[in-house]
């Protein structure tokens, strides 16, 4: 409580307190996804905090970086540890941002006025796509080696700057140790600066906004709706959650440790069974079976455009879904997020399956 | 009109091509008779049609070359045949050494192919058991022709020549798994049936490896003839080198020569090779001493000291690969202790080849690295699993702590929850 005053006397945070104290957590059937948005944040902070620690000891380069894997699981006092909760705590990173945005999406808590949570929150997710993509490849073992030649190569596809943004990737013609420097430079500089930035805008929309509800909630007068303090009640039933989340992952890690597989061998060829990491997995699938050309455009291209168009819309779905500020549920879009989550789960299982 | 163009020119290169392809062939007055014969012959009577894939066609020899006779007198038979000084016609099989002979025994000709061609077939052929029969009159035996076909010969390392690796086995059964053709000669036919069941035979004709050897990396090409007693570790050492050296530094060496026996092929046979395994030396009835040794001979304690100390070492790598996969399965790394299983296994090879040695200590000395490397491993293997063990313990106990605090916040917020309520009222 020192501490405090001795701050609030030379700045002003007790307009924060207030803030914070006033902020209150709705109490209704869909409570229990506001928690998808704090775990996601806490494993983001796991992220961090092991990302730290693994590049204590991370050598990127190509006849360094699988070695220095191997001696981080192998060899560093707890260091298979780090490695394990890095890694799980990245894919459950990414299983709960999904989460949480098709939460968000059904609860239609992108109406106005929060668009640019929406907005900065897609930003997110894109961010951490491109942390998934760039840290597979940083062990330098043959599965990542091969899974992001394939996928630089998609890259590649692209009309026009298609040849540049591949050699942007890979630094080069073909992946290679520079490939990996450029990876490690993004996954580890580039990416967690731009994602901070974005994470605290995201973050202050939400304590400047409030918690949305559903429009069926809204409607009920504020007066007979339930609600608790989001401190301390809320931010404990937070802290449970994310313990019980951290106790998941030191159980995986545990008992499903990552597999580190051979060296990459750029001169080898390909192995069987080359696939991307399990949430490009949809994507990868649909590439793969879409005919060599549709109409005049080529298949790839035709798929990359298919996903472009896709994700735009998703991305302007605030905008484009205008009856949703009006507190109405139109059946297109309610039907636009079931059959998406529909095709994604089909498709990724078809891939692992398949 | 520039359609028609088009299409004119495409079937004017298509006429061209076609007469270019044929020109080596149709400038030749014996290919230009020999091509309507060949239509009246059965197929394996032809000549031109196999003598379009002939090497020697392909690097400008023409029939005349081999034959004799003008291949230019295109209308008249008799001056390009019959009433030609230089025509030979068929070439008998005495005639074949000469006419062969003429290019392949010319250093100076055949260079102008190969600078490393051999040039000494001939002479080797010569002193081969086939050559030997031929000069004493024996028309019943192999010349050129017989192994590499008359018209229509291949480069040896083609796969659809009768003298590549893979199919010299058949190629020499034609003659020897023939009981006629070897009547007069005494010797056996069933070579090939034989060898067609040996590990080499199957590692030459299954699996397609053709560094396993046929009947020429033994008996020699040209000069083939049967390996001395004396020859037979020589010709075997070519690949099993390690083997060799050690029986001919043994003591059994000198026993086998005095006694007539050829080196390896005592134990381990000729053109019937099996698959060697541990249990020649376990005296029991797969033993290969047990046919010149009796049971009271101390080569019994020996060949038995050697089937332990392989067993021991087989057995032990076995058990230290199960717990090194077992670790892995359980995600450990295990990198190096592979490393100390190869190591192992490198050490089980080297004591199977130093049994050659008929010498105890010699392979127990050479086997004892295998027991450190296996050792290594089986150490590292359980170490590995007690880690695993140590991260479950470790599991257990942050379970526990997580659980603690999970219920304790719990109980805080009801707690609160019970004190707002009762404030409110």
């Amino acid at each position: 409580m020192k501490i405090y005053e001795w701050i609030n006397e030379r700045v002003d945070i007790s307009s924060i307190k207030k803030i914070a104290l006033k902020k209150r957590v709705p109490i209704f059937y869909g409570t229990i996804w506001y928690y998808l948005g704090g775990v996601s944040l806490f494993l983001f902070m796991i992220q961090v905090f092991t990302g730290i620690l693994l590049v204590l000891y991370y050598q990127p380069g190509a006849e360094t970086a699988y070695e220095s894997v191997k001696f981080i699981i192998s060899r560093v006092e707890f260091g298979w540890l780090i490695r394990e909760v890095h890694s799980w705590s990245a894919n459950l990173f990414i299983l709960f941002v999904f989460f949480h945005m098709f939460t968000v999406f059904f609860a239609k808590a992108y109406r106005k006025p929060r668009e640019m949570t929406w907005i900065s929150g897609m930003i997110l997710l894109l961010l951490s796509l491109g942390f998934g993509f760039s840290g597979y490849l940083l062990p330098w073992n043959e599965l990542a080696y091969f899974a992001t030649k394939v996928g630089s190569d998609i890259a590649g596809a692209i009309p026009i700057i298609g040849d540049f943004a591949l050699r942007l990737l890979r630094s080069g013609d073909e992946v290679s140790g520079a490939t990996l420097t450029r990876f490690y430079g993004i996954h580890t500089a580039l990416l967690p600066g731009i994602f901070t930035v974005m994470l605290g805008l995201h973050l202050i929309l939400v304590q400047v906004q409030g918690m949305s509800v559903p429009p069926e909630i809204e409607k009920i007068p504020e007066k007979e709706r339930k609600s608790i303090p989001f401190f301390p009640d809320f931010a404990l039933q937070d802290a449970m959650a994310w313990l019980i989340v951290l106790n998941i992952i030191a159980l995986l890690a545990v008992f499903f440790p990552w597999e580190l597989g051979p060296k990459a061998d750029p001169l080898a060829s390909a192995p069987a069974g080359i696939r991307p990491e399990w949430y490009f997995m949809f994507m990868f699938q649909t590439l793969k079976y879409i005919p060599a050309h549709v109409l005049f455009i080529e298949g790839e291209l035709f798929g990359i455009l298919l996903f472009s168009i896709g994700g735009f819309i998703w991305f302007m779905v605030p905008f484009l879904d205008k009856k949703a500020h009006e507190g109405i549920r139109t059946p297109f879009w309610t039907w636009f997020g079931i059959l998406l989550i529909i095709y994604m789960i089909v498709f990724t299982a078809w891939g692992y399956l398949t | 009109m520039i359609k028609r163009s088009y299409w004119l020119l495409i079937g004017l290169l298509f006429s061209f091509s076609t007469l270019i392809a044929d020109s080596t062939l149709k400038k030749d007055a014996c290919v230009s008779c020999h091509i309507e014969v060949d239509e009246e012959n059965d197929d394996e009577d032809k000549i031109v049609s196999y003598y379009k894939s002939d090497l020697h066609v392909k690097l400008g020899f023409s029939c005349a070359d081999c034959h004799g006779g003008d291949p230019e007198a295109y209308d008249d038979e008799d001056e390009a045949m019959w009433e030609n000084d230089t025509f030979i016609g068929v070439i008998e099989k005495e005639e074949q050494l000469e006419v062969c002979g003429k290019c392949h025994s010319n250093p100076v000709f055949m260079r102008q192919y190969s600078t490393d061609i051999k040039v000494d077939q001939v002479t080797q052929y010569l002193t081969s058991g086939h050559g030997i029969a031929l000069e004493n009159g024996n028309e019943n035996v192999a010349v050129c022709s017989s192994c590499h076909g008359v018209h229509g010969i291949l480069p040896v390392d083609d796969p659809r020549a009768p003298v590549y690796a893979k199919n010299i086995p058949k190629t020499c059964s034609k003659c020897h798994s023939d009981e006629t053709v070897m009547f007069e000669s005494g010797l056996p036919t069933n070579q090939f049936t034989e060898y067609e069941m040996s590990v080499h035979g199957m590692a030459l004709l299954d699996r397609g490896d053709i560094g396993a050897p046929a009947c020429n990396d033994c008996h020699g090409n040209h000069g083939a003839s049967p390996p001395y007693v004396s020859n037979v570790d020589q010709i075997c050492g070519t690949c099993h080198s390690n083997n060799k050296d050690l029986f001919q530094k043994s003591h059994l060496n000198d026993i086998f020569l005095s006694k007539g026996l050829g080196q390896c092929e005592a134990c381990h046979g000729n053109h019937d090779i099996a698959k060697p395994t541990d249990e020649f030396l376990n005296w029991a009835d797969e033993s290969t001493c047990k046919p010149c040794h009796e049971d009271s001979h101390p080569a019994k304690a020996l060949a038995l000291s050697f089937y332990q100390t392989i067993d021991s070492l087989k057995t032990g790598l076995e058990h230290a690969r199960k717990m090194v996969e077992k670790a892995e399965h359980k995600g450990m790394i295990v990198s190096n202790l592979l490393f100390d299983l190869d190591d192992a296994k490198k050490a089980l090879i080297h004591t199977r080849t130093n049994i050659h040695s008929f010498n105890k200590a010699f392979v127990d000395t050479g086997a004892a690295p295998g027991f450190q490397s296996i050792q290594a491993a089986i150490i590292g293997a359980k170490e590995s699993l007690e880690e695993v063990e140590y991260r479950k313990k470790g599991l257990f106990i942050f379970s526990l702590i997580i659980t603690f605090f999970v219920i304790a916040i719990g109980f805080k917020i009801n707690e609160w929850k019970k004190q707002r309520e009762s404030a409110s009222n």
